[in-house]
């Protein structure tokens, strides 16, 4: 066994590997990034100055108890407020610099993951659910980009607070830094034990919220058997139970939040009793000015924000190592199709399809297809049938090579489909899944998708063929209505019209149907099969399909139970000849 | 938001507690500066440590009083928007349920499913997180500013200076940041949109050598949004840092005039110093009130999208004094049914009448009305004259539940929910033993059916059904129907994806489920529509011929065409053949 079985789901990099690529990726920003630092120290430099300063303020110009004479107060707050706003610069700088890394870097590794996502096979997208690809891209690259953006330069700007703060502290006066430094440590405590507490909350509350947006899902979609069946009450019951859901892990976080932010909130006070008991105390005695009281004060205040933050920043920095290993695992690790090495171009003319003693298997399951020979002259259309699950949309992916046989070869106009430019190839085979796709964009943009500079008029001959014809002028916008989500939703049996007139329309001189009229009501099929066959002269064509009539448009059926050829024939002949075809389509079962 | 008040129905009184713990809270914040500044003149100052410890004891207390306040304060506002968030999330879940399918149709499951989730998810996140901090900081800024006031009102009045130009920068940063922030939020969005679309029709991108274009669009969504995103982070890199600067202003300006007031000993050194800390509670509430107003704001637009819905008056409602049915004959008249859903008439004026155990086909091309007349008898909609009579009673008069507890309904496409074939046959029957269960599956077939999966009844079913063929899902809801022992049944064939051996089970499946039911059949085999009674011709919302099959043959109008085209038959085939 290899380090891993499946080769579309690799392991998640571990944190070394993960964390070398996220420095990779941030020093492409290098730039901002030392800029954004340079600007992390100056703020520090500064905001230890201001509380300084202040502290002279009062010990030389206001409380003056301990000096002969009284200095004038302006100085000290012009330079405050000259600082002041020289760290106002630098502040805005600072923040606007290192969230820009992070944005950059999100930006980054979502062009890298969706450019990825365009070459990836389709065993990938057999493995991984949609969402899971989508939210890869797009929320999972959210703590990246808040570490990367907020929390590297924030937790070393902590750091060097705590280490300036401590330095004046001490030098000032070093048993008193320690007395009043009491709060400290466990507000550092707390702030680690809370973002540890409350990540695995707030994933339990997402992962609620999913429960409910499944039950919504289901009784929306479903509303029609709810409401025939008079099954409201179930469907609210069971929506209820997981809204309830939602609400105890809610309370179960306010219940962790209750424990920890007041403590982050209340603990510096701890701090400042010790400057006020212990400080107090050595001003009284004299060995402490009331500036320097001010001074511990203000400090420690200013402490408190760098401390909680580092706990904030070890629970992001987990969260965005995890999802930048799980995103650099998919970006290394799978491969996309591979293009040949010395590329063969196909022939002029129509092409022949040829099936080679293939085999074929989904990543490491049994095989569904079993040493099939299949030969398909240059303009022939073939149908291929069978019960379900026998093969048959396996057998019809091999041609534009969404997969590649586990054993023989796959061969069009003579040419192994391996050895011809993955782009070639699929320009030359045109297909119409099972379930049509089509794009959140005009009728026209979708039937153009397979050939953009086709001649108006084949589209409107392909349309015709297709049936799209007699339902594409009666839309809002006609040809240009908006198709999807945001325009008009098409029935399933328009959608496959569509598709198949998309496949119409391009060059393509191999046409894969797979089951390509299913959601078609049995009138419009008749209707369409008819007008079929004369659209797909002088192409070769598979077909894959359930319906009698369908197979009408076919030269030649062949039978396919089990991965096996079975039945080859011309339909009537196969439908007399009382083998598997007439089993599946005669009307002789219906005496059995 | 006032919807929001009538879940707080029974809680007013907790409500009214956090608002009394909210200001204990702010109180126990300024009163502990108050108290400090006690230490300094009367500890400090004045030399007197015992007076310092005391004071110093009684801040500690105080400080641990706030703590238990914030405390409670956090879980009381969360148990209070808890409650409302679930209390709104039911009543919009029942009022959907009681909508009619004319709205469903309308509007995108999509669209209904974001009212349900995120949008009250909106609400609640508000609810939860922003409540305790707009709560605190409602109270903390006034109070803040009344405790500088307290400890000196010219030091109070100084800082006033600074206030109105922090308010209208925070104003400035609400509404340009809530803007900036609705267009981020859209641009997320559409490069969600894409990703998903592309993700989804991979298989049709790469088919169709579509790679570049798609990369195109994506880079020109992804540099939007990353525009966007750096947009927004400038006008929080601003703000933030304003107020921070016009702190130290406040700062300042308080140093200097309280250093003159403290040289006149007109204020003590204590007051001074802490109104320097006082200023820094007023400048917070300022810059946490900036964070939580984006969140206020959605919240707001996400419930007047879910009262867009809590508005729709139900179509389809039981009238008062409506009566419950006792079990039906399965008398079924259809008196002059005329009915639209726009405003074009889809049937025009349809009469007839199924006896008790009758059983009628409706046939005709799609889109000529037999499922809008399928939908009527099941009471989706009422029809706009005429009426539809059940043994007698017009269907408005009668209580919707107990007139659709008695029809079953089997339709082309039949939706399952996740669950285990089990669970979705006993679906119309929850009270239904596992024997019956397994009975009825028999009866039908689904158990052979069922035999081939893994876990037999117990198969998991994922929602929709996938992973199981048209014409399995078909067998378990015809047995789903069968289970539920419905008086009147309509059916609405399977025409495709279905191959032979299974169509066979189904149609055996369907003798069994007719059975001395009244039944109403939209027919598209011929095998079918022999086994009728009578037949309908349906074409442009009226009914055009009707008879036996053999009376309908023998005339020469539409049946005949269409019988040609029925399936089932194969005439050019079989003539060729």
């Amino acid at each position: 066994m290899p380090a891993y079985a499946n080769p579309v789901d690799p392991p998640d990099l571990g944190l070394l590997p993960t964390g070398r690529r996220l420095l990779r990726l941030w020093r492409e920003q290098w730039r901002l990034g030392v800029f954004g630092l340079s600007c992390s120290f100056l703020y520090t430099l500064i905001s230890t100055t201001i509380p300084f300063l202040i502290q002279e303020a009062i010990d030389n110009s206001i409380d003056t108890s301990h000096h002969q004479h009284r200095q004038p107060l302006w100085p000290y707050l012009a330079a405050v407020a000259g600082l002041a706003a020289v760290r106002w610069v630098i502040n805005v700088n600072r923040r606007f610099a290192t969230s820009r890394i992070g944005i950059r870097i999100e930006a980054r590794m979502r062009e890298l993951l969706y450019q990825a996502y365009l070459r990836y096979p389709r065993a990938f997208y057999d493995r991984h659910a949609t969402g899971q690809v989508l939210s890869r891209a797009t929320n999972d690259l959210y703590p990246i980009r808040y570490f990367i953006g907020w929390g590297l330069v924030q937790g070393i700007q902590s750091i060097m607070m705590i280490v300036a703060a401590t330095i004046v502290l001490v030098i000032v006066d070093a048993r008193l830094a320690l007395y009043t430094a009491v709060a400290m440590p466990p507000i550092t405590v707390l702030a680690l034990r809370f973002a540890r507490r409350v990540s695995p909350i707030s994933r339990r509350v997402q992962a609620r919220k999913g429960d409910v947006t499944e039950a919504a899902d289901e009784a929306v979609v479903g509303i029609e058997m709810v409401q025939t069946f008079g099954r409201e009450d179930d469907v609210r019951e069971r929506f209820g139970d997981r809204a309830e859901g939602v609400r105890t892990e809610m309370l179960r976080q306010a219940g962790v939040e209750s424990r920890h932010l007041p403590g982050l909130y209340y603990l510096p006070a701890l701090s400042i009793a010790a400057v006020v008991f212990f400080g107090g105390k050595q001003v009284i005695d004299g060995h402490l000015t009331l500036g320097q009281f001010v001074l511990f004060e203000t400090l420690l205040l200013q402490l408190v924000w760098p401390l909680e933050a580092i706990g904030w920043i070890l629970d992001l920095a987990q969260r965005a190592l995890a999802s930048a290993g799980r995103t650099f695992a998919w970006l290394e690790g799978i491969e996309p199709l591979p293009e040949p090495a010395q590329p063969v171009h196909l022939p002029p003319g129509p092409l022949g399809v040829r099936f080679e003693r293939v085999s074929f298997a989904y990543g490491g399951e049994a095989d569904v297809l079993h040493d099939l020979d299949l030969v398909v002259e240059p303009g022939e259309i073939v149908a291929v049938c069978g019960p379900t699950g026998s093969g048959k949309t396996s057998l019809l992916s091999l041609l534009p090579r969404f997969y590649d046989p586990t054993g023989g070869r796959v061969l069009v106009g003579g040419v192994d489909t391996r050895d011809v430019p993955i782009a070639e190839l699929r320009a030359s085979v045109a297909l119409v899944t099972q379930r049509p796709v089509l794009f959140s964009v005009p009728l026209r943009e979708n039937l153009l998708a397979g050939r953009e500079d086709a001649d108006w008029d084949d589209v409107l001959a392909a349309c015709e063929a297709a049936g799209v014809a007699s339902f594409a002028p009666s839309l809002p916008d006609g040809y240009d209505t908006l198709i999807g989500e945001r325009g008009v939703n098409l029935s399933g049996g328009q959608r496959q019209r569509v598709a198949l007139a998309r496949a119409l329309v391009t060059n393509a001189r191999v046409v894969v149907l797979d089951d390509p009229l299913s959601a078609v009501d049995t009138f419009t099929e008749r209707r369409l099969v008819a007008r079929l066959r004369p659209a797909l002269a002088g192409r070769t064509a598979l077909v894959a399909t359930q319906r009698l009539s369908t197979v009408e448009i076919a030269d030649r059926a062949v039978v396919l139970v089990d991965g096996r050829i079975v039945e080859s024939g011309k339909p009537r002949d196969l439908l007399t000849a009382g083998g598997p075809f007439a089993d599946l389509f005669g009307e002789e079962v219906i005496a059995a | 938001m006032r919807r929001l008040w009538r879940y707080l129905e029974g809680r007013k009184l907790t409500a009214t507690l956090m608002i009394l713990v909210g200001v204990g809270n702010a109180a126990a914040q300024t009163g502990g500066w108050l108290l400090v500044r006690n230490a300094i003149d009367e500890g400090i100052v004045a030399r007197n440590e015992h007076h310092l410890t005391i004071v110093v004891a009684i801040y500690l207390g105080v400080a641990a009083g706030g703590w238990v306040l914030q405390a409670t304060l956090i879980r009381g506002l969360a148990t209070i928007g808890q409650a409302i968030v679930i209390g709104l999330r039911r009543d919009l879940f029942d009022h959907l349920t009681g909508l009619s399918l004319r709205y469903f149709s309308q509007q995108k499951a999509g669209w209904i499913i974001a009212r349900l989730t995120s949008d009250v998810d909106a609400v609640s996140d508000t609810l939860s997180q922003g409540m305790p901090t707009l709560v605190s900081s409602v109270i903390l800024l006034p109070a803040a500013v009344a405790a500088l006031l307290i400890a000196d009102w010219r030091l109070g009045l100084v800082s006033f200076a600074v206030l109105p130009p922090a308010l209208v920068l925070s104003r400035w940063f609400q509404r340009v940041s809530h803007t900036a922030n609705v267009e981020q939020r859209n641009r997320i969005a559409a490069v969600t949109a894409q990703i998903a679309e592309s993700v989804a029709g991979m298989a049709v991108v790469q088919a169709f050598n579509r790679e570049l274009r798609f990369q195109a669009e994506f880079d020109e969504l992804n540099e939007a949004n990353r525009a966007q995103s750096t947009y927004v982070q400038r006008i929080f890199s601003v703000f933030f840092p304003s107020i921070e600067f016009l702190g130290v202003l406040a700062m300042g300006a308080v140093l200097y005039v309280g250093a003159h007031l403290y040289a006149s000993d007109a204020l003590t050194i204590g007051t001074l110093i802490t109104a320097i800390y006082l200023l820094q509670l007023v400048f917070q509430p300022l810059q946490d009130l900036s964070d939580v107003y984006g969140q206020l704001q959605s919240a707001a637009a996400a419930m007047v999208k879910i009262a867009s819905i809590l508005d729709e008056e139900p179509e389809v409602r039981d009238r008062p004094g409506a009566k419950p049915l006792s079990r039906l004959d399965g008398d079924l008249e259809i008196d002059d049914v005329v009915f639209a859903y726009g405003r074009e008439p889809v049937l025009h004026g349809v009469s007839f009448r199924v006896p008790p155990g009758g059983c009628f086909a409706l046939v005709g091309e799609s889109g000529h009305g037999k499922s809008t007349l399928a939908r009527l008898i099941g009471r989706h909609y009422d029809p706009d004259e005429g009426a539809i009579r059940v043994d007698g009673h017009d269907l408005r008069d009668v209580e919707v539940r107990s007139y659709r507890r008695q029809l079953g309904v089997v339709l082309q496409d039949p939706f399952l929910f996740s669950g285990t074939i089990a669970s979705n046959i006993r679906f119309a029957k929850p009270d239904a033993t596992d024997e019956e269960v397994a009975a009825t599956a028999a009866a039908v077939g689904v158990d052979r059916v069922a035999a081939r999966l893994s876990g037999g009844l117990e198969h998991a079913v994922r929602e929709g059904g996938a992973g199981l063929s048209a014409g399995e899902r078909q067998l378990i809801s015809i047995a789903r129907a069968l289970l539920a022992d419905p008086r009147i049944l309509v059916l609405d064939e399977a025409t495709s994806n279905i191959d032979r051996p299974t169509e066979v089970l189904i149609e055996r499946a369907l003798d069994r489920l007719l059975k001395g039911r009244t039944s109403i059949i939209i027919a598209h085999r011929l095998s079918t529509v022999r086994r009728a009674d009578e037949i309908l011709v349906v074409e442009n919302g009226r009914i055009v011929q009707r008879g036996s099959e053999r009376e309908l043959l023998a005339q020469d109008g539409p049946f005949r065409r269409l019988a040609h085209t029925l399936d089932g038959g194969e005439p050019e085939l079989l003539a060729a053949g």
